[in-house]
């Protein structure tokens, strides 16, 4: 019986959230007979960010009369939280930013909240910006796989976890930016001996110990061994419990407990982190490209791949690209959802890219005239880095897409590992528990 | 008029229930029966009975949850409690002028939202440009400068002082206030008999104020079991789980996890809990007539 009522109020508040949008709607148009607004949400938070989304969206509506652009910006977590809520509600936003992976865009596609993009894919020609294998970290298909399907997604910049390091803070230590894992490590080791803080880290918030510890165990991948890791995130099945997962997380166990992170992270925020960074605290730094954005202002710090131990010629990255953008069901007239490809097309155009690459930010499509752009050293070594992952076909992917659950599991565990109160192996069982308990789900 | 039968006088408190009904029972009789599903917040919700209460009893996190809430019950109501009692048997003793800006002043942190408190503290404790580090560092106490919302040992308590730093100026008031209220001729009368400033607070003071122990035993108790804001803003319950409350499992499980349904079964525990408790206090709690 109450299952038969709760069968009943669902359309009844659907039917509800429409009329007051159909209001809505009608209210907007009465104001002006061709004005549309597009809603839009991000996740570009930081200042950075903001004033280049900020810039397209108003080069944007100056190119479509008419359409007003409607954006919230919201931090990676927030989005996260509410989009899927606000969307099912019928209120959310009709383009938005979407983290790949089973917990938001594979749970919006197998709640039909995301549109395909296939036709606009075709219209705009995406797939000749964009290489195959970036796209396919946007594809979902109905029986819910990730990696194949339709495409629900395309994102506008690159993101690849490296190394941040203070080129200043080693000269003066009388040492020069690291070439293997072996070369890292011994600096390491002098950086400590001289007591100068190896490693800046930030755990209080943040997921740079997650990317910290994945990036390590990438870099101990070569591309041509890949279909594992592809496998694991892809749904295929696997297994976490590797012995590159076991020795990052006992490698940075030992980090932690002998002194080779900066003092107090435990009480530090990422992003406080990064800021101390930028002012000279640290030699290393381990993180994504996002933050190439505060770490231009100290022209003293470069960033390279995570160095890779002997034999491994093409190793690995974390990341490839940023959140996608996405059209969701809140375009329910094909006006709507082809204003949202439109405004897509043009985030992932040539103009976005040269906006994003002028405020040193890594775009996600080949610059077709970088001329006029002044480049940042942390930027050029950015697309090189691209350049050579995507050449070798190392472009990784982030772990917690595996699972709708995994980047709790990973922001809950790391705390104990980093503390000594969880062994590496219980670390490690912790991941692989979460993805088996998903895996069986969607058996 | 209103010597009218109750049910006729009805119609002039209508307003009112159908504005409470409508924001607060209606919300408390949708979250039980929502406890009773499972649902992701987006597709319908499914029946599955007990099965939520089941699990959640069965659940180690949960518990961890509560014990970390019976932690917190001595930072938000115990040590204010105390705190408020001592402070306002000495302002009490002191002059006019001195009290009002002695109580202005301790009572000041308890008029400022304690979300905002969260983040001021969250800037007092970090470890790298926080002032309590640096302070330490200054006096050569590098040693002590912990990184204290990060630490396992030290986060709950580092937490829990912020709490008690709100509520002990409320506490301060309310007991001034009762204090006030004691006749003065029983403490000439205690003087007379030779009794010490002591035996005065411990025989007068304190069972004439066991009202106001009791008010504010079942406020600081119900802020503590519906703890969030504060936690939320310095430590979203972590490191790990080292300052996870109910609220913020609740919280975790329903936006983080998308399951609603068991997110609303922890919620209904929750409230059982501040009823329960609240109902031993107003028990247990009472001057020896029994009237109050």
């Amino acid at each position: 019986m109450l299952n038969d009522f709760l069968r009943r109020m669902t359309p009844l508040t659907r039917s509800t959230a429409g009329a007051a949008l159909a209001l809505a709607i009608g209210a907007a148009a009465s104001g002006s007979a061709h004005a549309q607004a597009l809603v839009t949400w991000d996740d570009y938070t930081f200042a950075a960010q903001s004033a280049v989304i900020e810039q397209l969206n108003k080069n944007f509506e100056a190119a479509h009369p008419g359409v007003t652009v409607q954006r919230t910006a919201r931090t990676f977590d927030d989005l996260s939280m509410t989009l899927k809520l606000a969307v099912s509600a019928g209120n959310g936003p009709v383009v938005t930013k979407v983290n790949q992976g089973a917990g938001d865009m594979g749970a919006m596609v197998k709640e039909n909240l995301l549109v395909p993009l296939d036709p606009y894919i075709a219209k705009f020609g995406w797939d000749k910006r964009q290489s195959d294998s970036v796209l396919a970290r946007d594809r979902w298909s109905d029986k819910g796989e990730f990696g194949v399907g339709k495409t629900y997604g395309i994102s506008g910049l690159g993101e690849m976890v490296g190394l941040y390091y203070n080129l200043k803070v080693l000269t003066d230590a009388g040492l020069k930016a690291p070439t293997s894992f072996e070369d890292f490590l011994s600096e390491l080791d002098a950086l400590k001996a001289k007591g100068i803080a190896p490693i800046m880290l930030g755990t209080a918030k943040g997921h740079l110990a997650l990317h910290m510890i994945t990036g390590i165990a990438r870099a101990h991948i070569d591309a041509a061994n890949r279909k594992p890791l592809d496998d694991l995130i892809y749904g295929h099945g696997g297994t976490f419990k590797t012995k590159d997962n076991l020795d990052a997380a006992a490698l940075v166990q030992h980090w932690a407990k002998d002194g080779y992170l900066y003092a107090g992270f435990q009480g530090i925020s990422g992003d406080d982190s990064v800021q101390l960074f930028v002012a000279g605290q640290g030699a290393f730094l381990l993180d994504g490209t996002w933050y190439f954005g505060d770490m231009q202002v100290n022209p003293d710090i470069h960033f390279t791949p995570v160095p890779a131990p002997a034999g491994v010629k093409a190793p690995l990255s974390v990341g490839g690209i940023d959140l996608a953008w996405a059209i969701s069901t809140v375009a329910k007239d094909q006006a709507s959802k082809d204003a949202a490809g439109q405004y897509i097309d043009y985030m992932v155009s040539d103009e976005a890219a040269k906006a994003w690459a002028t405020a040193g930010y890594l775009p996600a499509v080949a610059l077709a005239d970088a001329s006029g752009i002044k480049m940042t050293s942390l930027l050029t070594e950015g697309i090189a880095m691209w350049n050579k992952l995507n050449a070798n076909n190392a472009l990784g992917h982030y772990d917690d897409w595996a699972s709708p659950t995994l980047l709790k599991t990973f922001d809950e565990n790391t705390p104990l590992l980093l503390a000594n109160s969880e062994t590496p192996e219980a670390f490690v069982d912790a991941l692989d528990k979460d993805y088996q308990a998903y895996m069986a789900t969607m058996k | 008029m209103l010597d009218a039968p109750s049910r006729k006088n009805l119609v002039y408190v209508l307003p009112g229930l159908i504005v409470y009904a409508l924001f607060v029972f209606v919300p408390i009789l949708s979250a039980v029966v929502l406890s009773f599903t499972s649902w992701n917040g987006i597709t319908r919700p499914i029946l599955v009975g007990i099965a939520n209460y089941a699990e959640l009893f069965a659940d180690g996190r949960f518990y961890v949850a509560l014990r970390n809430n019976a932690v917190l019950i001595i930072f938000y109501c115990v040590l204010p409690l105390l705190i408020g009692i001592c402070l306002a048997a000495i302002i009490s003793v002191v002059r006019q002028r001195e009290r009002l800006a002695l109580r202005t002043l301790l009572f000041l942190p308890y008029i400022m939202p304690t979300a905002v408190l969260g983040i001021i503290w969250q800037w007092l404790y970090n470890p790298a440009f926080g002032p309590i580090d640096q302070g330490l560092r200054l006096l050569g106490l590098g040693r002590f400068a912990l990184p204290w919302l990060g630490d396992f040992t030290f986060v709950l308590p580092a937490v829990g002082a912020v709490a008690t730093w709100y509520f002990f100026g409320f506490c301060m008031v309310v007991f001034l206030t009762g204090m006030q209220r004691i006749d003065p001729s029983l403490f000439d009368a205690a003087r007379v008999d030779g009794a010490r400033a002591w035996q005065s607070f411990a025989y007068i003071t304190m069972p004439s104020l066991l009202p106001e122990i009791r008010v504010v035993l079942l406020l600081t108790i119900i802020a503590s079991i519906k703890s969030f804001d504060l936690i939320f803003t310095m430590t979203r319950g972590g490191p790990g789980t080292a300052t996870l409350v109910p609220n913020i499992y609740m919280y975790e499980l329903g936006f983080h996890l998308n399951r609603y349904g068991y997110a609303a079964a922890v919620a209904i525990i929750g409230a059982v809990l501040v009823f329960a408790v609240n109902y031993a206090i107003h028990r247990l709690v009472r001057p020896a007539h029994g009237t109050a």
